[in-house]
């Protein structure tokens, strides 16, 4: 690894950290107010992409089935605020905690098995919840769902904020994903990342070299249910709303199209590949209602000419191009940047 | 109370003979190509669809069960040649082709045909009384097309050459590559021959369901768990589990709500997965 390619990627970094900062000053300005909301949607699927991307790209696991952690962090919020009178935080936590927990109990099953049977068993465990979620009705309000108003205020210190006020909220999305982002980060740079990684290579000699597979497996399997569980809580909030529609397998599947697309295995593959899909039903949607068309299209293309994804392409492209300039990079290191 | 659990169980025998069908599509894919075909619902409902046309421009139901395979078996092949033979090497990547598929499918239906859902009458109107009951003469029609169809497709694969080849790439695809067998167009008749499977049953199914873009999203897990408690790969262990489940669902319906029924058929599938991944139905795999 060049040094001038490590400073692109930094300062790429932290360019789109600082235009994600400005966008609700300089979006409706040069835009719309309504793309400020787009985007805040954007990061909050992005970090559900992400935790499929957690699970496939860094321990080899297709999880199908992501949907159902997603749908109990949503649940947690909505009903803690609609039927509990939770305030928000305790809502938050609630809806966090219940996605956790089932992402554990999933999990001590599902890691017992391995690739295909592993995208088989999670998609069977979130179409469980699915039907069990359509049919108690009084509860979770079936496929109608539940429309909540949210607390008009919560405090953290001594700042009081509100979600009606957009900027606040978009605000309040942008730390919470940029932290779960952050801690996805510190834990692939950590050892257990790195234990996660060689599962993914090799599982055998993984085990051979005193790794317990299983239980690493397990703990990946719940970091990737809290992932999602955050961005299924964040979503409530974000639309005042939490329906069983949303534990549906198609869910999973977008999330696993938007973390391949973008590219499996890197930091900001996911939200390559989200930002891409939601751009494009959101610019056409207005014009050509079969935007699903092109979102298929897109997919079989992508997987055809970038295998690694939009990410993985855009890396390669960055290697060769500096191998060129300078000292010959090492492609083999690259799997591990962001 | 028994009539109705003789009709739902006898309605669940019918509907698991035509899940058979599309099932075994599904596992013939996958243990062939080794691909996830999350498109095969679909291909299904593009069956149901072409049949509503083929009724609609001939006048004639029963030239659709001869047309739609066909037009099936040759989109199936086209959809192997440009979609899932570039990507061969990596199973993974498939998921994400064949997701991408099953949008498109849903939408060109939903572009062409529209997006209400339609109805078609069965070409057979008659009833006959079974077990004390009215019973719709088409249903036990379908039963015997399917019947049909499933036999015939295994003397296919045990009778013909072709049928050998596949099983042959399916078994040691290297040794059948050396031995003579022309793998790649074994790879493209296979698909052809799922997708022909899929589209049959949607024809049989068209007068038994509604016709409408969405009718795979909702099949497509009913097939999969056809395959895994069949058994992965094993074609009669799969049409055993599809015709075992459908008749339980029936069964469980006589009692209590669909969902129960369908939540108790996952529930069943996660215990065979765990307890018994190679499926309940071993000693049929050959």
């Amino acid at each position: 690894m060049t040094m001038s390619l490590m400073m692109i990627r930094r300062a790429m970094l932290i360019a789109f950290i600082v235009a994600l900062i400005a966008v609700p000053w300089i979006v409706p300005a040069l835009i719309n107010k309504f793309w400020v909301s787009v985007i805040a949607e954007i990061m909050i699927w992005s970090l559900f992409a992400a935790s499929v991307n957690l699970l496939f790209g860094y321990v080899g696991l297709l999880s199908f089935g992501q949907a159902l952690y997603f749908g109990f962090g949503m649940y947690g919020v909505a009903i803690g605020i609609s039927t509990l009178g939770l305030s928000f935080w305790p809502a938050f936590g609630l809806g966090i905690i219940a996605s956790v927990a089932i992402a554990f109990v999933a999990g001590i099953f599902a890691v017992r098995l391995t690739w295909h049977y592993f995208a088989i068993i999670t998609v069977v465990f979130s179409l469980i919840f699915y039907f069990f979620a359509v049919s108690v009705k009084a509860v979770t309000g079936g496929d109608d769902g539940i429309n909540f108003t949210l607390p008009p205020t919560f405090s953290f210190g001594g700042y009081t904020g509100s979600f009606s006020n957009e900027t606040f909220q978009y605000f309040f999305i942008f730390a919470a994903v940029a932290f779960c982002f952050f801690l996805m980060h510190r834990v692939i740079q950590s050892p257990l990342g790195k234990a996660f990684v060689a599962i993914r290579d090799n599982d055998t000699r993984a085990e051979l070299i005193g790794l317990n597979v299983y239980q690493l497996r397990l703990i990946a399997f719940v970091m990737s249910g809290f992932l999602a569980g955050v961005s299924g809580a964040l979503f409530a909030f974000f639309g005042r709303y939490a329906s069983a529609s949303y534990m549906f397998y198609h869910v999973s599947g977008e999330a696993v199209v938007w973390a391949i697309v973008g590219g499996a295995g890197t930091l900001l593959g996911p939200i390559v590949g989200t930002t891409l899909f939601i751009v494009i039903r959101e610019v056409v949607s207005t014009h050509w209602e079969h935007h699903s068309l092109i979102v298929g299209v897109m997919a079989i293309l992508v997987v055809i000419l970038a295998p690694t994804g939009l990410v993985g392409l855009w890396n390669e492209r960055l290697a060769r191009w500096s191998a060129r300039e300078k000292v010959p990079a090492t492609r083999t290191s690259l799997q591990s940047e962001p | 109370m028994l009539d109705t659990l003789l009709l739902l169980a006898l309605n669940g025998l019918i509907w698991g003979l035509i899940i058979a069908l599309i099932a075994l599509g599904l596992s013939i894919i996958f243990g062939l190509l080794d691909i996830i075909n999350i498109a095969h619902g679909d291909f299904f409902m593009v069956g149901t669809v072409l049949a509503w046309f083929t009724l609609n421009l001939t006048g004639n139901f029963w030239v659709a069960f001869l047309i739609v395979p066909l037009i099936g078996f040759i989109l199936g092949a086209l959809v192997q040649r440009i979609v899932i033979q570039p990507i061969r090497n990596v199973a993974a990547l498939s998921i994400v082709a064949t997701f991408g598929l099953s949008l498109i499918l849903q939408e060109v239906v939903r572009i062409t045909f529209g997006a209400t859902p339609r109805r078609i009458l069965p070409p057979i109107q008659d009833t006959v009384v079974l077990f004390g009951i009215n019973y719709d003469v088409y249903r036990i029609f379908a039963a015997f097309v399917a019947l049909v169809a499933l036999a015939g497709f295994f003397l296919f694969l045990h009778r013909t050459k072709l049928g050998t080849w596949m099983r042959a790439v399916r078994h040691d695809r290297d040794t059948a590559i050396a031995m003579g067998v022309p793998a790649q167009h074994v790879y493209i008749f296979t698909f052809g021959i799922g997708f022909a499977l899929a589209a049959l049953g949607g024809v049989v199914a068209a007068p038994i369901t509604t016709v409408e873009f969405r009718t795979g999203v909702d099949i497509l897990p009913f097939c999969f768990m056809a395959v895994i408690i069949g058994g992965l790969g094993n074609l009669p262990g799969t049409a055993a589990a599809a015709v075992l489940l459908a008749v339980l669902e029936g069964i469980i319906q006589s009692f209590a709500d669909p969902t129960v029924a369908r939540i108790s058929s996952l529930v069943l599938m996660s215990a065979v997965l765990l307890l018994r991944p190679q499926g309940l139905f071993k000693g049929l795999a050959k």
